[in-house]
């Protein structure tokens, strides 16, 4: 499967900011999405959008209002979940009274997808995948899937969260989030429990075109275990499966995150990479969450055609003058894992 | 592509707690809809018809032998009717937790059933209740997942009341691709305070007990329930119980409206027609399509009108929905298990309290119980947001 164009829409202006001190830092401890003045959605139909609707189908619409796409694919752990509270909410407080639907409507976890096909008028395959911090990879081995039945479509393909007030109180309380300020400049010196929180809208167009493609999404595997010694046996058995005799990992994109409590999975994980492959991370500039890992794929996007990188962004060189695969590894909560392989075209 | 195998069937609903008591109660004609709403406290209990599952969330704890807190009813309902689908599949507990054997979920209610918790919590007006991870829709695989220590492809999927569908047709996809040996597949929700409003607000809820694609219809009932399928590879079959075949499924969207059908039902013809294509049947050899027919005036119509398109003369029909009400994410898996006890038993069920046709479209679903040859079975799940999944079941 190849990737033909990106889109996204995150807590950077710019995130190939080369220069750290010019990234945006967390405010309240939130790094915030920088959102466009999404021009190709129709005002009337902007203001009633909840954000993660607006970010989702505003980093769309770029993508595939003039082009058409065959079907539309999203990873989302919780859109609509903020339109969901303020239907509960409305609910407790008038005693089920007489409600408005609007909310209720933009509730449901398919919201995106569903606007994106009617704004679009798109009747293809249209999904939502919604398995938390498993939902974009989904979504990507989904487009892969239908690929392989489809050969000549194209799909559009994304990941989309935001911070919604709710979520975030009930993810606090659970203790996900740091509990100290922090400046993401300082995010892997921490050595606390917690990440910082972060939001987003992550698009891809795919096919099976090699031609002119960014790059080539070549395996993906997905497990759930808190146990570190399987994780590497997992990653082990991936590159074995998937690297051709003597080939090599250029470039290992962790979503290292800050929290202590799962470092020693992406430190696992590093030591498998190969000692001449490049470490970056990434989750300093957009913050984690449920599908961050779709900017980590946006990101080997641009590392693959740039064939350069934000120097704050790399944990370890490598004497590789070029880089061709990429290997991006995310962790949620410690205990969804994913291996994306990615190389050039 | 593999052939693909239902071997293993689990199911709980209104009308019943196991695939042999729904089997009794459809041919039964048994209505599990009732007046009664005892899960939660709530000012349209007695007034307006549900149907539950007749076991309460202790009696759930018990059964199911949970002890880990914060387990919420949309994954007590589901665990139980995955116990039966594992154990009538005769799978090995080494099959469930190897690498090649995915689960694929759906739900649309996730934690959302607990209604004051999320209050609370979602508010910061506590320090926290047992349910601060299970309130999303993901909660109930990872639970399951725990509980069964598997280790394969999970994933959930939310395409509104086409959910389960979906997650049917997605694990099918990953044992065609290679990912997944095996797949165990469905979807479970529970009846929410939140649903119960939802839909009420939308004016959609029926004050009686439904009436699919009758005349008088005046909307849906909600239900509850959980139903699973295990599927199996053509080789992995030998000396199994097979029960149906999986041939076609397809999912397409109506690009109309947030929440309601187009005239022309395009989303609903669009993937009937795409489920026929994969089976590579023509449309007179389906013998039974087991209808979405919510009771809403919208969906019974819609859905007739892209019948009559794609057919022509429309082949016998029939909504469970006036058995079980609409389960909502568990509904496209539930109706998979009617559709294959269909197959399994050559014989249709009766579409409840039908009275007279609808003049526009003049169909008349299937009235009484009836023993007729069953080759092939469409089963039809449409939701919000334009979703509409089909899938084809075929006898084996």
């Amino acid at each position: 499967m190849y990737i033909h164009q990106t889109y996204c829409i995150s807590a950077q202006q710019d995130l190939l900011q080369d220069d750290i001190e010019q990234i945006n830092e967390p405010i309240d401890k939130k790094l915030l999405a920088i959102e466009p003045s999404y021009e190709k959605i129709p005002p009337g139909i902007l203001r009633r959008m909840g954000k993660s609707i607006r970010m989702g189908v505003g980093a769309a619409l770029p993508l595939i209002s003039e082009t058409k796409v065959d079907g539309i694919i999203l990873g989302s752990a919780n859109a609509g979940m903020d339109d969901c509270v303020k239907f509960l909410n409305q609910m407790v407080q008038y005693e089920e009274g007489q409600l408005t639907p609007g909310s209720f409507v933009q509730s449901t976890g398919n919201v995106i997808a569903g606007q994106l096909g009617l704004i679009t008028k798109n009747k293809g395959y249209n999904i939502t995948h919604i398995h938390l911090g498993l939902a974009f990879e989904n979504a990507l081995l989904d487009a892969m899937m239908q690929l392989n039945a489809n050969a000549s479509n194209s799909y559009l393909v994304g990941g989309v969260d935001e911070i919604s007030p709710f979520h975030y109180n009930i993810e606090t309380l659970a203790g996900s989030y740091k509990s100290e300020d922090i400046s993401n400049k300082k995010l892997y010196e921490s050595d606390s429990p917690g990440c910082v929180v972060g939001e987003g809208a992550t698009m891809f167009i795919v096919n099976n075109s090699a031609d002119g493609a960014i790059a080539k999404v070549k395996a993906i595997s997905s497990l759930h275990s808190s146990d570190l010694d399987l994780v590497q046996q997992q990653l082990k058995s991936f590159l074995q499966k998937n690297l051709a005799e003597g080939e090599t990992i250029d470039l290992f994109l962790s979503g290292e995150n800050g929290d202590n409590r799962t470092l020693p999975f992406y430190q696992a994980v590093e030591s498998i990479a190969g000692e001449d492959t490049a470490i970056v991370r990434y989750k300093h500039m957009t913050g984690d969450f449920a599908t961050a890992s779709a900017l980590g794929l946006w990101y080997a996007c641009q590392f693959l055609k740039n064939q350069s990188l934000p120097g704050h962004m790399l944990k370890r060189q490598s004497s590789k003058a070029a880089f061709s695969n990429i290997l991006i590894y995310n962790n949620f909560k410690g205990v969804q894992h994913s291996f994306v392989l990615v190389s050039a075209n | 592509m593999s052939r693909i195998f239902i071997t293993g069937m689990g199911i709980v609903s209104a009308v019943g707690n196991s695939v042999a008591a729904n089997h009794e109660a459809l041919k039964a004609n048994t209505c599990g809809i009732q007046y009664k709403l005892d899960l939660f406290p709530s000012k349209y209990a007695g007034l307006l018809p549900f149907g539950l599952v007749a076991l309460s969330n202790e009696e759930l704890l018990k059964a199911l032998k949970v002890t880990e807190s914060g387990v919420t009813r949309t994954s007590l309902l589901g665990l139980y009717a995955l116990n039966e689908a594992l154990a009538d599949s005769k799978i090995s507990t080494e099959e469930i937790q190897s690498f090649d054997t995915a689960l694929i979920g759906a739900n649309t209610v996730g934690g959302m059933c607990l209604t004051d918790e999320l209050y609370n919590d979602a508010n910061a007006k506590t320090d926290g209740s047992d349910y601060l991870g299970s309130y999303d829709c993901a909660s109930v695989n990872l639970f399951l997942q725990r509980h069964l220590k598997i280790n394969g492809v999970i994933n959930t999927i939310n395409t509104a009341c086409s959910s389960s569908a979906n997650a049917i047709m997605y694990g099918a996809m990953l044992m065609n691709n290679g990912y997944a040996r095996r797949a165990i597949v469905g979807g479970t929700d529970s009846l929410a305070k939140f649903t119960i409003n939802g839909f009420n607000s939308l004016h959609i809820l029926s004050n009686e007990i439904c009436t699919p694609f009758d005349e008088g219809r005046k909307g849906l009932n909600l239900g509850e329930g959980a139903a699973w399928l295990i599927l199996e590879k053509e080789e992995d079959i030998k000396g199994k119980n097979v029960y149906a075949e999986l041939t076609g499924y397809s999912n397409a969207n109506d690009a109309y409206h947030p929440s309601s059908l187009s005239d022309e039902g395009d989303g609903p013809f669009l993937s009937m027609q795409g489920a026929l294509k994969l089976a590579k049947l023509t449309p007179d050899k389906i013998d039974f399509i087991n209808a979405h027919g919510t009771g809403t005036e919208n969906n019974d119509e819609v859905e007739s009108r892209a019948m009559i398109r794609l057919f022509g003369k429309p082949p016998a029909f029939a909504s469970t929905k006036g058995n079980v009400g609409h389960t909502l994410g568990a509904a496209g898996a539930i109706e998979a298990v009617y559709s294959i006890l269909s197959l399994q038993h050559q014989e249709v069920y009766a579409n409840l309290h039908f009275k007279n046709t609808i003049p526009s479209t003049g169909l008349t679903p299937v009235e009484w119980y009836t023993k007729m040859p069953v080759n092939h079975v469409m089963s039809n799940s449409f939701g919000f947001g334009g979703n509409c999944s089909s899938l084809i079941f075929s006898k084996v």
